[in-house]
């Protein structure tokens, strides 16, 4: 049988686009490839820990991933599969799929498979997730990242409190490599800022320390910054980097630090030390801070419940008796459990876990929520009902076809 | 030639051939007495908190045993030549009431000789078992080299698992056979206390003054005229230097051997708490500190002891004495913690043990498969179907049994089916025979009962394997987030009848590549049979979809509610994935014609891979939010199924390929012999 002839012509390459969209066979191809995708980013989990793992293979276009530790080979990254099989989906299985009854089934599955892929686009662009810690009888309006750091000057007062903050982005402050150098100037400071030498893990390290001999950078004030391995929980990654404050004007020397988000302390309630230097009789503080943000209401923790199962240490359940407080609103008691959320105001209030560490029964002890803001919070939800609906009256209806044709094939012999 | 069911007889001899030839270890008695039947009765509905909940001391008895010996019996010969195999519970008995025979009893198996040559004992053969006075010599240097291995765990644990501090196979072993035997001597000294001197264990830690001070010093007594004390305080009193005073010297004395004895009898948590509030029972070593600590529970605090001592005095009579303490204890016990709500379903869980409805499950797979075996022999024939009906009613009884042990685990710890692995493996194992049945039912090839069978072997096989290696209770307390039976009936239930469904369709594709390898091999054809495999297969492969996807995306909206996140990419989540993705490839695959026949069932094999993968496979990866269901040497039983699986992966190339010769050949017999090929 001759094989028939493609017409290759560019006025043919939007029919020719049309048929690569809607086959079956790249459906079947990006299905394979987010197979392996999924498997090496798990498996790549146990030497990168999930952050780095996760950035690189589900959120990426093109992963380079090492066959067995040495063949190195590009493959496509989740977030390509992904979009390339939301539009295989949109226009094999909705647009050029026959509209018959037979095939209501599929048409539903595959439009609540659609929703659950636009959500888990709506949640990768627009959510936002931090964490809010407090000690009962504190409360709190803001939400720390886990992970972001930022890099804040903050003009000091002389009783040592602070106001109108200068930040550096965490963006800005994590894309800035280890051997570089960077100059950042503002009207609203009567100095520039050079920093270099910015790792996203580093520990600083007095001289006498034999660790502080193997490391590249400057010596400041007997310690040097050592940098270590980024931390397989992403969230335990604590950055350092040099800091030159150079005064504008003329003939000042400059200030040199290593400032250092290792030395800080992030209790609930406690604050970082920031490294203290003065320009122009005015103070100064200089610190690495987590990224936070304000939530539109304060949350005040009345109380936090904590219960083990009798005789064992393992946690049997957790909760918190909160109060919620809003400007022009009255306070309203509420508890956030384990599996059962605070759900206000776009904001979600999880109940996630306690500190500190190693406590034991009748210790003071702090509880954490993480906080999520996420558009398509529950969308899942509708797409879970949406794709059962489709999936069962699909595989319904051929079960039945299955079993009738049985029968009809049994029955001649019978007779 | 008609096959006769003559070569069954040499699997048949082999195998009683081997347990026959099976050595019982000896024990260094003259004769055993064993105990009566009501005795043993009375003591399994004795209550003890363990592992967060109060259940019968049966259970405690069957998981400590499983765990020293790795068998639930504890077998032996004693001197006289008689052969003894001991229940766990009658185990128990003997090492809190006849510590002397339960110190010479072979129970602690060691499976590298190694370890026994390390601590400086004579090791018998490369694999066995020993009693703790065999191994008694070399109590020093176990307790040493435990230590060692333990801190080496430790820092192999916080130092994110650095290869140098990976425990060697026979330094691993070491530190288990050290706790385990620290465990045993607990258990042998709980009621020093009460034996007025007869110290069972550790009495070489002892001087000789306090040996004979213990001969004549009745702890409970010293406790009622003591001044009140704190733990940290009696500790002090007893490290004072000697002042040289004779009255400071024997109370000092006195209370080392009282610290000696409360620290023997830590561990069995024998007595519900004073205080109604408090949910947790507390040990003989508990009532000891507690009542020295505090004057005002001092009186109740002696009668808990005095209670207990009353056991091991009526155990030195005779035993129908002895029942009537049991019982009396256990009464007791009942009326304190019956209003409180605990140990009501123990009755229960002493049935679930005792009916070994798993283990009976398994026998009746195992004979529904020997029966089967008899259909083979005139498939068709009335006599073929008989047995094939009688297979299938037989697998269905293994079934009840597995649904009726699993129900009862529910009504245990009222929750759904599935809280830990272990329930994984009795609930899959019911889908996957249940699906069997269904689809023989539907189908009446005997390909279903097959499936069915082979699944319930594999499955009660594993469950009662895991059950021996783990050697712990499976009847667990569940961590904070699991604490839902709304989401454990729901997502988990789903998603292992996913699982489950996975599973039968590689068992499918297995027989289907296998039956198509032979077939080949022999040169003949049965095209029928294989093409309703193959739509008994797709129709399996679409249920698998069904509940994999929804179980995953239920799962989803689970840690939204818990963690605040709908999806982590936590490899058990990513497990569960990539069973959907699987089936999806397989549905679409075959929609784009790149999948035919023996494609759908090789990637169902492939499927079987992925589904054992997620199963067990991403517990042990060491990280993520359900690394909880950790088992140590999973892999090589994972590596070895995969290899298995392998095989008849590469029996359906081989199938694939000759296929496509024989298309090609047809193809070229089809074609007119002018007709020229076209060419691009």
């Amino acid at each position: 049988m001759a094989n028939k002839k493609i017409d290759w012509s560019p006025k043919n390459w939007p029919k020719l686009l049309f048929q690569l969209f809607t086959s079956f066979k790249l459906a079947t191809v990006v299905l394979v490839f987010m197979t392996l995708i999924t498997l090496y980013g798990t498996l790549a989990q146990v030497e990168l820990g999930l952050f780095a793992a996760k950035k690189l293979y589900f959120h990426s276009f093109f992963v380079i991933h090492d066959f067995w530790g040495t063949i190195p080979m590009i493959l496509p990254g989740g977030l390509l599969l992904m979009i390339v099989l939301f539009t295989n989906m949109v226009f094999g299985a909705i647009i050029k799929s026959r509209k018959r009854w037979r095939g209501a089934g599929l048409l539903i599955s595959h439009t609540g498979m659609l929703m659950l892929l636009a959500s888990g686009f709506v949640t990768w662009a627009f959510a936002s997730d931090g964490y809010m810690a407090l000690y009962p009888g504190m409360k709190s309006d803001r939400v720390e990242s886990y992970r972001k750091w930022q890099f804040e000057i903050v003009p000091l007062k002389d009783d040592g409190s602070a106001e109108n903050v200068w930040i550096l982005p965490s963006d800005e402050l994590s894309s800035i490599r280890p051997d570089e150098k960077r100059v950042y100037q503002t009207d609203a400071l009567p100095f520039s800022i050079v920093i270099n030498g910015f790792s996203i893990n580093a520990t600083p390290v007095p001289l006498s320390a034999p660790i502080s001999a193997s490391a590249k950078g400057k010596e400041i004030d007997g310690f040097k910054l050592v940098p270590q391995d980024p931390a397989k929980e992403a969230a335990a990654n604590f950055p350092g980097c040099y800091v030159e404050f150079q005064p504008k004007e003329e003939g000042a020397k400059p200030i040199e630090a290593i400032i250092s988000a290792y030395s800080a302390g992030f209790g609930p309630g406690e604050k970082p030390m920031p490294f203290q230097f003065e320009v122009g009789g005015q103070k100064y503080g200089a610190l690495l801070a987590k990224k936070s943000w304000k939530v539109p209401f304060e949350v005040h923790l009345d109380e936090f419940i904590f219960d083990r199962h009798p005789g064992i240490s393992m946690a049997r359940g957790y909760e918190s008796k909160v109060t919620r407080l809003e400007e022009g609103k009255p306070e309203k008691a509420i508890e956030i459990k384990m599996n059962e959320p605070m759900r206000y105001e776009g904001f979600t209030f999880f109940q996630e876990s306690f500190g500190p560490a190693g406590s034991q029964p009748g210790d003071r002890m702090y509880s954490q929520f993480a906080v999520a803001n996420n558009p398509a919070d529950q969308w899942p939800l509708y797409s879970l009902i949406v794709t059962s609906c489709g999936l069962g009256i699909h595989f319904l209806t051929m079960l039945v076809q299955f079993i009738v044709r049985s029968r009809k094939k049994h029955a001649p012999a019978k007779s | 030639m008609k096959i006769r069911p003559f070569f069954l007889l040499p699997i048949l001899l082999f195998t009683v051939g081997i347990t026959s030839a099976r050595e019982v270890p000896q024990a260094n008695l003259e004769s055993y007495q064993p105990w009566s039947e009501n005795t043993v009765h009375s003591f399994e509905n004795l209550l003890v908190q363990d592992g967060g909940r109060v259940k019968p001391i049966y259970s405690y008895a069957r998981f400590t045993l499983l765990q020293f010996s790795g068998k639930s019996t504890a077998r032996f010969a004693s001197n006289d030549g008689e052969k003894h195999s001991l229940h766990y519970s009658e185990w128990l008995l003997d090492v809190l009431f006849r510590g002397d025979v339960a110190k010479e009893l072979p129970i602690f198996v060691v499976d590298d000789s190694a370890v026994i040559v390390q601590i400086g004992v004579s090791p018998k053969s490369k694999r066995d078992r020993y009693s703790y006075s065999e191994l008694a010599a070399g109590r020093a240097k176990l307790a040493d080299l435990g230590a060692e291995y333990a801190e080496k765990q430790r820092k192999h644990q916080e130092s994110e698992k650095d290869p140098q501090y990976e425990l060697e196979r026979v330094e691993g072993m070491i530190l288990t056979l050290g706790r385990n035997i620290s465990a045993f001597e607990y258990l042998l000294g709980q009621f020093s206390f009460a034996r007025k001197g007869e110290l069972l264990v550790n009495e070489n830690i002892l001087p000789p003054e306090l040996l004979k001070l213990a001969a004549t010093l009745d702890p409970i007594e010293m406790l009622d005229k003591m001044p009140e004390m704190t733990l940290g305080e009696l500790v002090q009193v007893i490290r004072q230097p000697d002042t040289g005073d004779e009255d400071s010297r024997m109370f000092a004395g006195a209370l080392r051997l009282f610290f000696f004895y409360a620290n023997s009898a830590r561990g069995l948590s024998l007595i519900s708490p004073q205080d109604n509030e408090d949910e947790t029972w507390i040990s003989a070593s508990d009532a000891m500190l507690n009542g020295l600590e505090s004057k005002e529970i001092r009186p109740w605090a002696t009668e808990q002891l005095k209670g207990l001592q009353s056991l091991i005095e009526a155990s030195g009579e005779d035993e129908a004495t002895f029942q009537k303490a049991l019982t009396q204890f256990s009464d007791d016990q009942r009326e304190k913690a019956t209003p409180r709500g605990e140990g009501t379903r123990s009755h229960l869980e002493v049935q679930l043990y005792r009916g070994k409805y798993f283990m009976y499950a398994l026998y009746a797979f195992v004979f529904a498969f020997v029966i089967m075996a008899f259909s083979w022999f005139s498939p068709g024939s009335k006599f073929g179907r008989i047995m094939l009906l009688i297979a299938s009613l037989i697998a269905l009884v293994g079934l009840l049994l597995d649904v009726y042990g699993i129900t009862l685990r529910c009504i245990i710890r009222q929750r759904p089916p599935i809280t830990n692995l272990y329930d994984t493996v009795l609930f899959i194992t019911g889908t996957a025979v249940l699906l069997g049945l269904l689809i023989e039912y539907f189908t009446r090839l005997g390909v279903g009962t097959l499936i069915a069978i082979v699944a319930g072997v594999l499955g009660m096989f594993l469950s009662m394997k895991y059950e021996a290696k783990e050697a712990t209770d499976t009847i667990t307390q569940l961590v904070a987030v699991l604490d839902t039976n709304f989401w454990l009936a729901t997502h988990v239930t789903i998603i292992n009848i996913g699982y489950a469904a996975g599973l039968v369709a590689t068992l499918i594709g297995m027989l289907y590549l296998a039956g198509r390898f032979f077939v080949t091999l022999a040169g003949k054809e049965a095209k029928d049979f294989f093409k309703v495999l193959t739509r008994i297969n797709y129709g399996v492969i679409c249920f698998c979809l069904f509940f994999s996807l929804i179980g995953t995306v239920l799962g989803g909206i689970w840690a939204n509610y818990s963690w605040g996140r709908f999806w982590g990419w936590d490899p058990k989540e990513n497990g569960a994935l990539m069973i959907c993705l699987w089936t999806l490839v397989i549905l679409h695959g075959r929609m784009a014609g790149w999948i035919r026949e023996i494609g759908v069932h090789m990637n169902a094999i492939v499927l079987g891979i992925i589904v054992t993968f997620s199963w067990w496979g991403v517990n042990n990866l060491g990280v993520g939010l359900h690394s909880y269901g950790f088992t140590e040497g999973v892999w090589g039983t994972l590596y070895a199924s995969w290899v298995v699986l392998g095989v008849f992966l590469l029996m359906g190339v081989f199938s694939w390929i000759d296929e496509r010769a024989k298309k090609s050949a047809r193809r070229e017999d089809s074609t007119p012999k002018e007709a020229e090929p076209t060419s691009d």
